[in-house]
């Protein structure tokens, strides 16, 4: 079922156009990232959704019903704030069934619905907390079993977790899910944070400058960005500028500076030959052993120096020097091998199907 | 381990505040006292003997009376009125960020740096311009003019913090602006508005100098009564005057604390999560 639907939505601040004929839908129960930096227009594509501001053109529309010209309280959504926006002067439970008692919920029954919420959030015995009482983490639990109490449409995340310590985030990440997916609620997600969009969301939106670059799901969008915008704001990469020529199945040669040639996977749209940048992941990058290609699969190969070797923990992180003075990326799992040290003389080795080729400049 | 400098600045700051105690108490001690002397004549402190004479004589004197009952029925009035549109043009400038925002805010408290006999000949002046001549209509103008300036910087300083969102939060629950205002944004801005009613009622009941202007000889005040009284048969029925004066405004907060109660009214310190 069709919960949520923006039908080409634009919306203007004088000459300045902060969202530009946005369109997407959500389904029941599916949650969607809306990516982007800072200004991209993501934050006023939630103020359309939450009817605190209009658009200038096109429709939002919930459930096919048109909310042009309703006021946020005339919709039934439910917000959670990037500050929480709890409020200071009730206690969790005024909190929780503030929406109830504003929506004129059956008065008898609102305490079990406030108990249900806390019970879900994992806060009971809270009721009579106030919010600078709580933790950061915990405040944030009782903003979102705020925003749920009403069983609104749809539910709108901003920045859910961007206020939290890296460790907390991390936990809280998963309960969230957890906790959206037992109500089944349709869902937005508006964050600059690309591992909280690729872990939250269903599909992702990646946005810049009002409009949307591209959606799909998050593996989707990591493994075949369509722009370089796209793959330089999702995850790291390693970039190859050049002519393309010689295409045969699927597989194209390109002509990049210093000298360097390697074979690149075409796009499925492919494109007229001629200049093109070329995206390699970090992790797609192998150093060391010789990784013979099988049959006549050609294989990228190349000689480089060792310039730096970060140990992260489970990671690390590799600075390679290739010829023509380009520095490549390269990350490996560390798993207690033994590895390469700064100076050292290494083979670089990847597949052409990592090599995923997007409009130069775009 | 102290030196002999920081011993000394010690000492200095004990003594200064000592000096402000005495400058504030002792005037007023003596008043009261004063107040209750039985001698006929204006005799030195303390009292030789004690008597509720210039009580009497005050409570049964309708000049002082009307004075008093004038006094507090203005004093109610232009602390509604002045605090109504101190909240309101609070809000409003806490709301809007445009251009002269800055000098709104000026020109509101405009009437703190105009001295106020300026401000009570000005009145007096335009008062005749529009062709009103009635004393109380005259005072109830002059009092909401320099009560509104601490209504509207209380109030903004108690908005100061209230974030944007809750207000939003507030409408994304299902309550309407109004709603939304009375539920989140009045409770936690309370402690401001309260303030600025408490220093309203306080400064209509206390003022002399715009009041001075704008009585007429049946509309006056309290102060004014004092004043004229003072010049003319100076008895210490003014300190008598002076005393209820006092006991009326800590009766108000008083009587605050009893229905209320003054946490609840002025809520528990200032909210900031």
């Amino acid at each position: 079922m069709r919960v949520l639907e923006l039908s080409h939505a634009t919306k203007r601040y004088g000459a300045f156009v902060a969202v530009e004929d946005v369109s997407f839908t959500v389904e029941k129960g599916q949650i969607l990232s809306l990516l982007g930096p800072s200004g991209c227009g993501k934050t006023t594509t939630l103020r359309l959704i939450s009817g605190f501001e209009d658009a200038n053109e096109g429709a939002v529309l919930f459930s096919g019903v048109d909310m042009k010209g309703r006021r946020p309280y005339e919709r039934n959504v439910g917000l959670l704030f990037q500050d929480y926006a709890l409020f200071p002067h009730m206690t969790v439970a005024e909190n929780v069934s503030y929406g109830l008692r504003r929506r004129n919920f059956d008065k008898g029954k609102i305490p079990v619905r406030v108990a249900e919420m806390l019970a879900l959030v994992k806060l009971k015995g809270f009721d009579d907390r106030r919010p600078n009482q709580l933790s950061g983490g915990q405040q944030q639990r009782v903003a979102l079993a705020r925003a749920l109490a009403t069983n609104p449409e749809v539910v709108l995340l901003d920045e859910p977790l961007s206020a939290l310590d890296a460790k907390l985030r991390h936990e809280l990440r998963f309960e969230l899910k957890a906790i959206l997916s037992a109500v089944n609620a349709t869902t937005i997600v508006v964050t600059h944070d690309q591992e909280e969009a690729m872990s939250l969301g269903d599909s992702v939106i990646v946005m810049s400058a009002g409009k949307i670059m591209q959606q799909g799901a998050p593996t989707e969008i990591y493994a075949d960005p369509k722009t370089r915008f796209v793959a330089e704001f999702i995850g790291r990469s390693n970039w190859f500028t050049g002519e393309l020529r010689n295409s045969t199945n699927g597989v194209a040669e390109l002509k990049a500076a210093g000298g360097i040639r390697m074979f690149v996977r075409m796009p499925e749209s492919s494109p007229n030959l001629g200049a093109f940048d070329v995206c390699v992941r970090p992790e797609r990058i192998r150093i060391g052993a010789d990784i013979q290609s099988s049959g006549d699969a050609p294989m990228n190969q190349m000689r480089g120096t060792i310039r730096d070797v970060a140990h992260l923990g489970a990671d690390l992180h590799l600075l390679v020097e290739i010829p023509g003075g380009q520095l490549l990326t390269v990350t490996e799992k560390y798993i207690g091998q033994s590895f390469e040290r700064a100076g050292q003389e290494v083979s670089i080795t990847f597949f052409p199907q990592d090599c995923v080729v997007v409009p130069s400049g775009s | 381990m102290k030196r002999y400098i920081d011993n000394a600045a010690d000492w200095l700051s004990v003594i200064n505040v000592a000096v402000l105690l005495v400058f504030l108490v002792v005037p007023i001690v003596v008043m009261i006292g004063m107040s209750f002397d039985g001698r006929e004549y204006m005799g030195g402190f303390p009292p030789s003997q004690f008597s509720v004479r210039w009580y009497v004589s005050f409570f049964s004197d309708a000049y002082y009376l009307r004075g008093l009952s004038t006094s507090l029925l203005l004093a109610v009035i232009a602390t509604v009125v002045s605090t109504t549109a101190g909240v309101s043009a609070a809000l409003a400038l806490d709301r809007y960020s445009g251009p002269g925002k800055q000098a709104l805010e000026s020109l509101f408290i405009s009437p703190l740096v105009v001295p106020a006999v300026v401000i009570g000949f000005a009145l007096l002046l335009f008062f005749a311009m529009i062709g009103i001549s009635d004393g109380f209509t005259r005072l109830v103008g002059g009092h909401i003019i320099i009560t509104f300036p601490y209504t509207v910087r209380t109030t903004l300083a108690g908005l100061v913090g209230i974030r944007k969102t809750l207000t939003e939060a507030a409408m994304s629950l299902g309550a309407n602006e109004r709603q939304a205002f009375w539920d989140v944004t009045f409770p936690l801005a309370r402690t401001g508005i309260v303030a600025g009613a408490v220093f309203a009622f306080a400064f209509s009941m206390d003022d002399v100098a715009v009041s001075l202007f704008l009585t007429s000889p049946d509309s006056y005040t309290l102060p004014v009564a004092m004043v004229s009284m003072m010049r003319t048969n100076f008895d210490l029925t003014i300190a008598a005057a002076a005393v209820v004066l006092m006991i009326f405004t800590f009766t108000l907060i008083l009587i605050l604390d009893w229905t209320i109660g003054l946490d609840r009214l002025i809520g528990k310190g200032v909210f900031r999560s």
